[in-house]
């Protein structure tokens, strides 16, 4: 599954990140978001907006096309 | 004299951390890219140089405000570097650490938000982790200044910081790489401390070290190394370059932690999770922001703001000018400098010194924004929005801070990492109404909209917003469509704003409002009135035979079509473009007033309630002022998109202001 079949609130571990746009990819591994990674999904924004996620401690916003580029498995 | 360098991710403090070192007062803000330039200042105790750059993630530059850190390092001489690390965020924070330390100069690290670590349930050993990654390390709280003069003392006389070389082994085939690299420059003329430092970042995919290395070397032998040991390590282990140096030093980290953090309880929820829970949720976001912005306009422009600059407008045209007439009459000053001071100084400066109040109102909400870790909830909020016209939600901050004033929008826009997307913020942030051009609407909509004032004002805040939408799409779908939108934004943790940081930020902001008024303002009043009181046949000729009747008279009729062609309108509008709030000055002089009471009567007898809306939309529009254009050039780089930013507003206010007053008229307005 990806990150954006998560519904609020549900925990996940990211499995892929490769088909990411790479400056995407690139930003989120600056901000500790990688292989193995444990992440929640706090809110997602109406309309196909783009979704919080939280990953050790800190929240990160990723828009939804993103979202649906990052293979997670669920927690 | 030595220098020393500020190195740290963004919103961990590095601003506040410079400032307690300093004692300067830089700056803070909540939201990455507050630091937009690197900002220099003396250390406390005057032994060395502090340089603050841009907070930075990695020296891997993805925005333009992070460039300016790694082109620091290829380009600039210093003497040793103070690392700030987020102790909450070790693991994250590390890996600048690490590229740093590769860099090879002597480093110190400042551990700031040891407090937030405990509270978070993480123990640290300081020792142990000082020794694993063989630095000094200071435990700090910048924002309260605890451990700070320590850091000071020891990165200013501890001469040599105990340093061992660093050095991570990235594995046969990158090392391999390096070594082959490092050989070719070592007949370079490099003056970095360390060739294996640029030969990993080039491998890591930095491109501004990859330019760097381009002048030195051949273009072609660079790119076959890059293949070469890309192809390499994917055929052997599947990974790419940038996937296998990060997981590396990811390692690298972990057993570095392993040995020096303690988790001692798991979290409860915290308070930023609960602030959340409402301004970051589904259906409240948008119009929580939307509500706070309303409050924000109402109390700078009505409640508080509006007050305010009555009272202080009376007490100018009043007391203080009669004031001032009894001491000119005193001292038996010539008629000239009698009126040159009472027509022209005194009601061209004060008229925009009356709006102090607001635009501070003003900027201090947005330090607010800033300061307290808003600002980055509303990119998000918009991004669905800006979505949709090619741009991301990052692109609403330099729009919002250009409602204060349009220099720092356009500077603010440096975060955006798309370059396309940061060029059209940048074309479309001079459509924001600053609080320049409030001076004006607020005249004219005293004069002509009564009780609806609110209302017109608002409807110009709103066009500036709209069409600025409007254009992004255009501008987007045609002249510069090549890249992708992305977004990708770090949501800090709130912190409830220091009173005194938000006085000082909101000083720095307003401060150059009132120099404005003093130097540009001051200058240019009494240009004008001179023009005014000059003409063809001598010195106090009447206004209407003056040069400066003449010159009005010779632009007015471009105007004419838009309901405005009398010459006062044109000279306005001319030095509208040194700053808009001289628009207001102007006015006062070339109608001969001294009052906001008595040119409110003025401008009634002169302009019609349409004629007047179709002026204040021309205000809105018509060109970024002088300060904004420059900086326009410097944030930009190109003449050509300069030039293009100063017309296509003149084009689109002439063509608005034309259809609201033609169709006016039409509709017997």
């Amino acid at each position: 599954m990806v990150l954006s079949d998560l519904k609020q609130g549900e925990k996940a571990t990211i499995k892929d990140l490769s088909s990411l746009n790479q400056l995407v990819k690139t930003r989120l591994m600056n901000l500790g978001i990688y292989l193995g990674s444990e992440v929640n999904v706090k809110t997602k924004m109406p309309l196909g907006g783009p979704c919080v996620v939280e990953c050790n401690g800190q929240r990160i916003g990723i828009r939804l096309h993103e979202a649906n580029s990052i293979r997670v498995e669920k927690k | 004299m030595m220098q020393i360098a500020l190195f740290g991710n963004p919103n961990i403090g590095k601003t506040s951390l410079f400032n307690q070192l300093t004692g300067s007062y830089e700056y803070v803000g909540n939201w990455s890219g507050v630091t937009v330039e690197e900002k220099i200042g003396l250390l406390k105790n005057k032994q060395a140089k502090l340089v603050d750059l841009p907070g930075t993630y990695s020296l891997n530059p993805l925005s333009r405000d992070e460039r300016v850190v790694t082109e620091f390092l290829l380009r600039n001489h210093f003497t040793s570097i103070i690392n700030i690390v987020d102790a909450s965020q070790l693991q994250r924070n590390l890996h600048l650490t690490i590229e740093l330390l590769e860099f090879g100069k002597p480093l110190m690290i400042g551990l700031n938000m040891i407090d937030v670590a405990k509270s978070r349930g993480i123990e640290i050993n300081i020792q142990n982790l000082s020794n694993k990654l063989g630095v000094a390390i200071q435990p700090i709280i910048a924002r309260t200044g605890k451990g700070c003069n320590q850091l000071l003392e020891k990165i200013t006389y501890e001469e040599k910081l105990p340093q061992e070389p660093f050095r991570l082994d990235y594995g046969v085939i990158i090392e391999t790489g390096i070594i082959k690299l490092v050989d070719l420059l070592y007949e370079c003329p490099i003056e970095l401390p360390s060739k294996r430092w640029l030969a990993i970042q080039f491998y890591s995919g930095n491109d501004t070290v990859k330019t760097y290395l381009e002048r030195l070397l051949n273009h072609a032998l660079l790119l076959e190394l890059l293949a070469e040991t890309e192809k390499e390590l994917l055929e052997t282990t599947g990974q790419t370059l940038q996937d296998a140096i990060f997981e590396k030093r990811e390692q690298f980290i972990r057993t570095v932690l392993n040995d020096s953090i303690v988790i001692t309880h798991e979290v409860r929820q915290s308070l930023t999770d609960k602030i959340d829970r409402f301004a970051t949720n589904k259906y409240l976001g948008m119009p929580i922001f939307l509500t706070l912005l309303y409050f924000m306009f109402m109390i700078t422009f009505n409640w508080i703001g509006s007050p305010l600059s009555d009272a202080l407008d009376s007490f100018l045209s009043g007391p203080f000018t009669n004031w001032l007439e009894n001491i000119l009459n005193k001292f038996g000053t010539s008629a000239f400098l009698f009126n040159l001071i009472l027509d022209g100084i005194v009601p061209g400066v004060g008229g925009v010194l009356v709006f102090v109040p607001q635009i501070f109102i003003l900027f201090f909400f947005i330090s607010v924004l800033e300061d307290s870790g808003y600002m980055a909830r509303i990119s998000l909020v918009m991004d669905r929005i800006m979505q949709s016209i090619g741009l991301n939600g990052k692109a609403f901050i330099p729009m919002v801070i250009g409602f204060g004033c349009n220099v720092p929008g356009i500077m603010s826009a440096r975060t955006i990492e798309q370059p396309k997307e940061r060029l059209i913020t940048i074309l479309l942030t001079p459509l924001m109404s600053c609080s320049a051009r409030l001076p004006v609407y607020a005249l004219f909509a005293g004069v002509f909209f009564g009780k609806n004032q609110a209302l017109v004002v608002l409807s110009l805040y709103t066009m500036g917003v709209v069409l600025a939408l409007v254009l992004a799409k255009l501008f987007s779908k045609t002249m510069l469509k090549s890249e992708a939108s992305v977004f990708v934004i770090e949501l800090p943790p709130y912190r409830v704003p220091h009173l005194g940081t938000l006085a000082k930020s909101t000083w720095d902001k307003g401060k150059g409002f009132i120099k404005k008024a003093g130097t540009f303002i001051f200058g240019g009043t009494v240009v004008i009135w001179l023009l005014s009181v000059v003409g063809r046949s001598g010195f106090n000729v009447t206004m209407d035979d003056s040069l400066l009747a003449e010159l009005g008279g010779f632009l007015a009729p471009v105007f004419a079509p838009l309901g405005f062609g009398s010459w006062q309108a044109a000279v306005a509008l001319l030095t509208g473009f040194l700053a808009k709030e001289s628009v207001v000055s102007t006015l006062n002089i070339v109608y001969h007033t001294s009052s906001t009471a008595f040119l409110q009567g003025v401008v009634a007898d002169s302009y019609t309630p349409l004629s007047a809306y179709s002026f204040l939309v021309f205000i809105l529009l018509y060109i970024p002022c002088l300060a904004t254009v420059a900086t326009i050039k410097k944030e930009t780089g190109s003449m050509k998109w300069t030039i293009f930013s100063m017309v296509y507003p003149f084009i689109i206010a002439y063509v608005i202001s034309f259809i609201i007053f033609q169709g006016g008229n039409l509709l017997g307005l």
